[in-house]
């Protein structure tokens, strides 16, 4: 079973928010609602994630992310449907019941850290802690780990505001992990940093993760960090999820065009891997080198192969091989045996996707555009 | 348009809830008085100095040395003008007054954080508590705590409570809704949220509010001292009611080195009570160095505390090694208008019922204050009432709820004043046509005062000057101002004034005549005290009633006050009552001193009289003296002749008005072998008809008859089967040939209503009367003379007892045998007692004793 499970999630502001589920229910769209003075920040997501995946919820500010990610430790309350956490349906708790699960075993990081600006790094870090009543001694030793994980052992005594902001992001990691919840709600935590760092938090989140084998929730709206560190990817769309997937299934096949055009700017090169673009092991047998030897046999290919990688080695590492050789990069599993192959042509053809409809790329790019332009500012969530 | 009556309508409001809420503004003025007093006995303890040791040391703490030195300069300075005490009085009232509102104001601004109909409800309220002028608040303050601190309090709270709940609400709003969430996001319970993430980062935005109430409060100070709220505002509200510029200042410069040191203190706070601004003054301490370190440097929180309590031991040491234990008379409570004439009463009164024994508390208030206060029963007594034309409003409105002692100076006139340099206006009328020279004004004083109608209804029609002068309406401090300032340049001023004041002693002015007496004649200064307080003080209150100064002894005492100087006011009474030796006696006569017991003290005597004045005026004034003498006398009203009976069984033990050898004759005939006469103490008696004087040409009994039809044929009579009566009807009433008069038989009182009657309305009237009577005193009549001599000898009042009486009370037979009572004396003490009122009779008694020091033990000696 999963690790959590979100079940027709529904979220309406504004006057009799049942009402309007039944409406959106029956097929009204967000549109029709706003004309009577309602919003529906979120509609009907349903998503599961695993226990130890990374899961996440990518979309354009307005879209309803940060909304859903607060129905998922229960800041704000569903209007309708389920969330279930450890098989307990997060809904039906009472305001205390879910204070318990938020203190223990739901921990959250912030999109501007939200530290605590009167309190020292080791107190923001030890502050679920305290939430929970664990003593002086143990919980300043707990907050101490968290801080060396997060990289910042030596900076205890320090105050938030003479830290970076990478510095203080790692605080808000460390309170976040020194409670040892499962669960991991991020939101947008990385977009107030910039690039270099962002980069840098994101290594050390999936080198964390290694470790830690946390659940986690991640929102973005960069598809990029998305593809970097989802195990799993949602993308939302006013309010609902229109598509789940993987990175490559996203990539390769969006479930439409809205999807396919935010894919476009997404390098590809690394988000795509060997193992989703090679061919079949029988498609680039006959081949022939440069020399004109034709390649029979699995091994004579794997002989003759300008590399050998992996299946997961993202596809911007193979071009270097094909510009030098005529003969397909082999791509093998654990066992070094030959599982498939990317000739230098199949590459280029991957890489000029979106394959479908190419006259459509104008439309497309309005589309992409649209969603922002349309959306009525800032009023759905407050960490979109 | 319509009239709404809006002020009508918060009128019956505010007496609606007087009337009905009386129990919640009594638990409201006793918390607050308690909490005052509470912090004014503690801040009144210390010595001045170590005091401001205190608060220089807390300076120290939060601001550093400077500010400690400048401090303890401050309050040094404001120990050397002498305004120590009110300075601290207005402290206590700041404090307290600053912790009530940060109690209701701070959960009243979370809550509106927290509510948006709560704020929205509220905004409109606050801006209504803090623009309604702080005045305003006072009115029903008074009606509904009194006059005193608390309404001050009250007030102040309502004024300054609105920028601490304002400021609690933008400072918990303030707070970013990120670091809320994430308190939430932990499972952290609203509560904990609101303690240790919201309350503490809007810390410094709530202390910013806390010091604008502490300023406001402070400004609201000089406001309360108008109703009586004491402290610095009592100084400037005399300062301004006098124009006194040096006890203005330096009342003011108090109130400014109280509100910098309160601005400082409260504004530093922050820095040690938020987390933020702990942090902030450890960032600033760490980075100073050198000389800027030392200047700078603050104690820890530990050490000024140590401090603190080092200087408040030795204090408290101190006041208790210094201070004497109170003594624990009687709370009198004296207000008084700051005139002079009323301060130089007030602080006799002060002295001399400090000196037997009370314990008398003086409040200078303004005039409406003062009669709103006392008709509440908030001030027990005043010696400034100007009656019955200048307070006449007051009177009407509050008099129900007052007693009036009389009139204890009655020279007082109401006139248009001008310098004696303007030559050539000597009286009212000479005033016409110089409108040019005065500018066509005469300065005026408060609109609703008694002389300003005056002048308004009748001085300026009947000296034409309507049209020519216009009256400036003002307040009477303004009006000095003025006086001064013209008196200054020299410049023609006419202002509205009334003596006594002191204005005509210090500038040289001409009381303008007033030949038509438009201003009518003059005001008595009463003495008023509150409904029921003769009752509850019946000492003072005779004092008071008694209380008279001519004109000779209120200008000395006033010229003593004023020598003595501000502040010493009670050394300048203590030095006129030294010049006046006997006056502390005259005016506040020792009553209550011990008496010595008598030998029989403890005996229960049963004293009977008769209802007529002599008899009531003898047993009273025996009974009194008994009483002093530890007796346990009983008295007894009774008819004449079961008087005697009861004498001869030995009911009664003895009775002082037995009128012999003539009017009781039959009575003393039946029973005396069982009495026993203990002598007279009065002979000049005698029996008689009289009529009023103004009936001209009846002066013996053979008038009367021939005047018949004047008097209806009528004579009023009093109890049949008295001695008198009998004697008139047998014997009188043939000789002159009266046997076809009327005689009525009714009773002495019916009498003597019947003669007050007719004597009201200059009628004729025959009554039966005899002498010694008040009412010789109190009417002018004329005794019918009675040439025949049918009345018979002489009597003499005495004394009988029953036989046993000598044996069973030598002491007190020896007394009453060796007593006499003058005319004079009788007819005072029968007076004194007439003028108490029914059932009243021991207080006239007592009030007579009082009159006549001594007479205890002339009347019954004990060696």
């Amino acid at each position: 079973m999963s690790k959590l499970q979100a079940e027709h999630l529904y979220k309406v502001f504004g006057r009799r928010p049942e009402e309007a589920v039944r409406k959106l229910e029956g097929g009204a769209d967000r549109d029709d609602l706003r004309a009577d003075g309602t919003t529906a920040a979120v509609i009907d997501a349903s998503f599961s994630v695993e226990e130890g995946q990374i899961f996440v919820v990518m979309g354009l500010s307005g879209s309803g992310k940060s909304t859903l990610l607060r129905m998922l430790n229960g800041l704000l309350d569903a209007t309708a449907g389920r969330v279930r956490f450890d098989g307990q349906d997060l809904t039906e708790l009472s305001p205390r019941e879910l204070r318990a699960v938020r203190s223990r075993k739901i921990s959250m990081v912030f999109q501007h850290f939200a530290l605590f600006p009167h309190r020292s790094v080791l107190e923001n870090a030890a502050y679920g802690l305290e939430v929970q009543g664990v003593g002086r001694a143990e919980r300043e030793r707990r907050a101490t780990e968290a801080l060396e994980l997060a990289g910042l052992k030596g900076w205890e005594t320090s105050w938030p505001d003479e830290l970076s902001g990478g510095m203080q992001q790692r605080v808000g990691l460390a309170r976040a992990l020194a409670t040892d919840a499962d669960l991991l709600l991020m939101d947008e935590s990385f977009s107030a940093l910039d690039p270099l760092i962002r980069r840098d938090m994101q290594d050390q989140l999936l080198e964390l993760q290694q470790g830690l084998k946390k659940t986690i929730v991640f929102i973005t709206h960069d598809l990029n960090e998305a593809m970097r560190l989802g195990d799993r990817i949602a993308v939302m769309r006013d309010g609902r999820i229109v598509q789940t997937g993987t990175a490559e299934d996203i990539l390769l096949t969006p479930a439409n065009d809205y999807v396919a055009s935010f894919t476009q700017d997404v390098d590809r090169s690394r988000v795509l891997t060997a193992g989703s673009v090679m061919a079949d092991v029988d498609e680039v047998l006959g081949t022939r080198t440069a020399d004109g030897t034709e390649l029979r046999r699995a091994e004579d290919l794997l002989a003759a192969a300008p590399a050998k990688v992996g299946v997961d080695t993202p596809i911007f590492e193979l071009f270097t091989p094909c510009s030098t050789s005529g003969v397909p990069v082999a791509v093998t599993d654990a066992a070094g045996e030959l599982v498939g192959a990317v000739p230098a042509e199949r590459l280029l053809a991957v890489l000029g996707e979106p394959m479908q409809q190419d006259e459509a790329a104008p439309s497309t790019g309005a589309a992409g555009g649209s969603p922002e332009g349309a959306e009525p500012e800032g009023k759905v969530t407050a960490g979109a | 348009m319509p009239r709404i009556d809006i002020g009508g309508w918060a009128d019956s409001a505010v007496d609606w809830l007087r009337d009905n809420l009386d129990w919640l503004f009594t638990l409201i003025s006793s918390v607050l008085g308690g909490m005052y007093d509470g912090f004014q006995a503690v801040l009144g303890a210390p010595e001045p100095l170590l005091l401001a040791g205190i608060f220089a040391v807390l300076a120290f703490w939060l601001r550093g040395l400077l500010a400690a030195v400048l401090t303890f300069a401050g309050f040094a300075l404001i120990d050397s003008i002498e305004q120590w005490g009110q300075t601290m009085d207005s402290l206590a009232l700041v404090l307290v007054a600053g912790f009530l509102i940060v109690v209701v104001a701070v959960p009243l601004g979370i809550w509106s954080a927290r509510n948006r109909a709560v704020s929205a409800t509220l905004r409109p309220v606050l801006d209504f508590m803090q623009t309604m002028p702080a005045m305003v608040y006072l009115i029903p303050g008074i009606l509904f705590f009194g006059v005193g601190v608390v309404p001050g309090i009250v007030a102040t709270i309502v004024f300054a409570m609105p920028p601490a709940v304002r400021m609690t609400e933008l400072g918990i709003r303030q707070v970013d809704e990120e670091l809320v969430e994430a308190a939430e996001a932990f499972g952290t319970h609203p509560r904990a949220t609101l303690l240790r993430v919201q309350l503490p980062l809007a810390l410094p935005t709530i202390m910013a509010g806390i010091n604008q109430v502490i300023m406001l409060a402070l400004s609201m100070v000089v406001i309360a001292g108008m109703v009586g709220g004491g402290g610095l505002g009592q100084s400037v509200y005399d300062a301004i009611s006098s124009v006194n510029v040096a006890l203005g200042f330096e009342g003011g410069l108090a109130v400014v080195i109280l509100a910098m040191y309160l601005d400082r203190m409260t504004g530093a706070l922050n820095q040690r009570v938020s987390p933020l601004g702990r942090r902030a003054l450890a960032k600033a301490q760490a980075m100073l160095g050198g000389g800027a370190k030392v200047l700078h440097w603050k104690p820890a929180t530990s050490l000024a505390m140590v401090g603190v309590v080092v200087l408040a031991l030795a204090a408290g040491g101190l006041s208790v090694f210094g201070k004497a234990d109170k003594d624990k008379g009687h709370e009198i409570k004296i207000g008084y208008v700051a005139w002079d004439e009323g301060t130089a009463s007030t602080c006799l009164w002060k002295e001399l019922l400090e000196q037997r024994g009370y314990q008398p508390k003086v409040q200078p208030l303004d005039a409406g204050a003062l009669y709103t206060g006392q008709a509440r029963g908030d001030i027990d007594i005043q010696t400034n009432s100007w009656l019955p034309v200048t307070h006449e409003a007051y009177w009407k409105k509050y008099g129900k709820d007052l007693e009036d002692y009389g009139a204890w100076y009655d020279k007082t006139s109401l006139e248009i004043a001008v310098p004696s340099y303007v030559k050539g206006v000597k009286t009212l009328d000479d005033l016409k046509g110089k409108g040019g020279l005065f500018k066509n004004k005469v300065v005026g004083i408060e609109p609703g005062a008694g002389e300003m109608k005056l002048y308004e209804d009748k001085v300026q029609k009947q000296y034409g000057l309507e049209g020519e002068y216009r009256l400036l309406k003002s307040n009477t401090s303004s009006m000095l101002a003025e006086l001064d300032r013209a008196y200054a340049k020299k410049e023609p001023v006419a202002v509205t004034l009334w003596s006594p004041h002191w204005a005509y002693d210090k500038y040289e002015l001409t009381k303008l005549k007033d030949p038509k007496g438009a201003f009518g004649t003059g005001d008595g200064i009463h003495t008023l005290g509150r409904k029921g307080f003769a009752q509850d003080e019946p000492e003072v209150a005779r004092w008071m009633k008694n209380f008279s100064l001519d004109e000779q002894q209120l200008t000395s005492l006033e010229a003593e006050i004023q020598e003595a100087g501000k502040g010493h006011e009670q050394d300048g009474v203590r030095a006129w009552l030294k010049k006046n030796p006997g006056m502390a006696d005259k005016l506040a006569p020792a009553a209550d001193a011990e008496y010595a017991k008598g030998k029989d003290a403890g005996k229960s005597v049963d004293i009977g009289y008769p209802n007529w004045d002599e008899g009531i005026a003898a047993t009273y004034l025996w009974k009194a003296v008994l009483e002093k003498r530890g007796y346990r006398p009983t008295i007894r009203q009774l008819d004449v002749g079961p008087m005697f009976t009861g004498l001869s069984t030995g009911q009664i033990d003895v009775e002082l008005d037995g009128w012999l050898p003539v009017a009781q004759k039959q009575y003393w005939d039946k029973y005396q072998n069982d009495l026993v006469d203990l002598g007279a103490w009065y002979d000049k008696t005698s029996l008689e008809i009289a009529v009023p004087s103004y009936v001209k040409g009846v002066r013996t009994m053979d008038d009367l008859r021939r005047h018949k039809d004047r008097f209806k044929g009528r004579i009023i009579g009093i109890e049949p089967g008295t001695g008198q009566m009998m004697r008139l009807e047998d014997k009188v009433m043939p000789a002159y040939g009266l046997g076809d008069f009327e005689l009525t038989k009714a009773g002495t009182s019916s009498m003597l209503a019947e003669l007050e009657r007719a004597y009201a309305k200059k009628e004729p009237v025959a009554v039966v009367l005899w002498s010694p009577h008040w009412a010789y005193k109190k009417y002018d009549l004329t005794r019918l003379s009675d040439p025949k001599k049918t009345w018979g000898a002489n009597n003499r009042i005495k004394s009988l007892g029953h036989r046993s009486f000598p044996g069973k009370f030598p002491e007190l037979s020896g007394w009453l045998k060796n007593w006499h009572m003058s005319p004079d004396e009788l007819m005072s003490l029968e007076q004194a007692i007439q003028e108490a009122g029914q059932g009243k009779q021991e207080e006239g008694v007592q009030e007579w004793i009082d009159a006549h020091p001594g007479i205890i033990d002339r009347l019954a000696p004990v060696k």
